[in-house]
């Protein structure tokens, strides 16, 4: 999940965190600048889908401009 | 808590000095503060935004609105009813190109006093999910609580919120629906307090139904909700499309007044938005963007 916007506030990160763990999903962020932040997300898409809308609203010391989103490379035995 | 101490508890702060007064972007906005129908000499005393104000008319029907301070305010009429503004809007109310449009029949619902935040009260507006659960067996009805997919944005040509492609299953969509049928909306937000609901007109498949619902801040954890109608429907009386309305409203109020916390979250950290909820999120990132704070928690808690 490519999330980008005015998100400078120090804020955004540790929120991100918490409310990925509230939806169970597990969370590594990958990049992390005042304009961009790069998610990988591992779930079920419906919680993902979750995760996309609450990081639109974001917390009141940031504004989310967009969130896009591309499927990573699955592993298969 | 009665509604007096509600609204001297909530009168505006003064700003420190050098310091732009709280809320100042919702205090340039307009806001319903009364029907034009109803007004009199002796005056509606009301509230805007904490503010005592009384709405009266003269002789010939002019409205007047004047502070707590006896400052006179700035009035519109528009849509059936009396605007005004505590601070000096620099836009004109919001265009309803319908309330201009032969045929239609134009209801004053009247008012709906709600112990909730004025932001909430758009955001419920705004939220087709709760229609099976709050509106049973007329504007929703189990088993068909699923949510379809919709598009909601922000369109920075006009500055308002859009939602389309919104449909649903309702039992009785309007007051002149004889069973049920899958209902389209679009439902647009113009003004902070205000949202305009566009629906399909049964007896004229090829226009909208347009509902609205105007608020008038009276606190930031109460307001008046004043909802207007513009209808195709020469065959309802006007006191059925009024009472089924109100109805409506009423269904919503008990809801609308247990919502913990009272105040509309603009951060979603103790909640779990989903995609049902786009419209709400757009709106509150509407809200967030233009500082429409009056009524809303800033910070989840």
């Amino acid at each position: 999940m490519t999330i980008l916007g005015d998100l400078g506030a120090a804020s955004f990160l540790p929120w991100i965190r918490r409310h990925a763990d509230r939806l169970g999903l597990a969370q590594t962020v990958s990049h992390a600048d005042d304009e961009r932040i790069e998610l990988e997300l591992d779930g079920p898409e419906e919680l993902i889908d979750m995760m996309e809308v609450g990081c639109l609203l974001g917390p009141i010391d940031v504004w989310v401009e967009t969130i896009g989103r591309e499927p990573l490379a699955v592993q298969t035995s | 808590m009665t509604a007096q101490t509600t609204l001297q508890q909530a009168m505006p702060h003064q700003a420190p000095p050098h310091q732009a007064p709280p809320h100042q972007a919702m205090i340039d906005e307009w806001y319903p503060v009364g029907l034009v129908s109803q007004l009199d000499r002796s005056g509606r005393h009301t509230a805007l935004m904490g503010e005592p104000i009384v709405v009266s008319g003269d002789d010939a029907g002019n409205p007047l609105v004047t502070g707590g301070n006896g400052r006179i305010l700035p009035v519109k009429v528009r849509y059936g009813h009396v605007w005004s503004s505590l601070g000096t809007p620099t836009k004109d109310i919001f265009s309803i190109p319908e309330a201009d449009q032969p045929g239609r029949r134009f209801v004053d619902v009247g008012v709906v006093r709600v112990r909730c935040s004025p932001l909430r009260a758009v955001e419920n507006f705004l939220d087709i999910a709760h229609f099976p659960f709050v509106h049973t067996d007329v504007l929703g009805a189990e088993p068909h609580t699923e949510v379809q997919n919709y598009t909601a944005e922000i369109r920075a040509d006009v500055d308002e919120v859009w939602a389309t492609q919104v449909k649903f299953y309702q039992p009785q969509a309007s007051k002149s629906a004889s069973g049920g049928i899958t209902t389209e909306y679009m439902y647009r937000v113009p003004a902070p307090t205000c949202s305009v609901l566009y629906k399909t007109c049964p007896p004229r498949p090829s226009e909208w139904d347009v509902i609205t619902l105007f608020v008038q801040p009276l606190a930031e954890d109460l307001c008046d909700v004043w909802p207007w109608m513009a209808l195709f429907d020469d065959e309802t009386s006007m006191t059925d499309l009024i009472h089924f309305q109100q109805m409506i409203f009423l269904q919503d109020r008990s809801i609308l007044e247990n919502q913990i916390p009272r105040l509309l979250p603009l951060d979603p950290g103790m909640e779990i938005p989903t995609r049902a909820d786009l419209t709400s999120i757009a709106y509150r990132r509407w809200l967030k963007r233009h500082d429409y704070t009056y009524g809303a928690q800033l910070v989840a808690r």
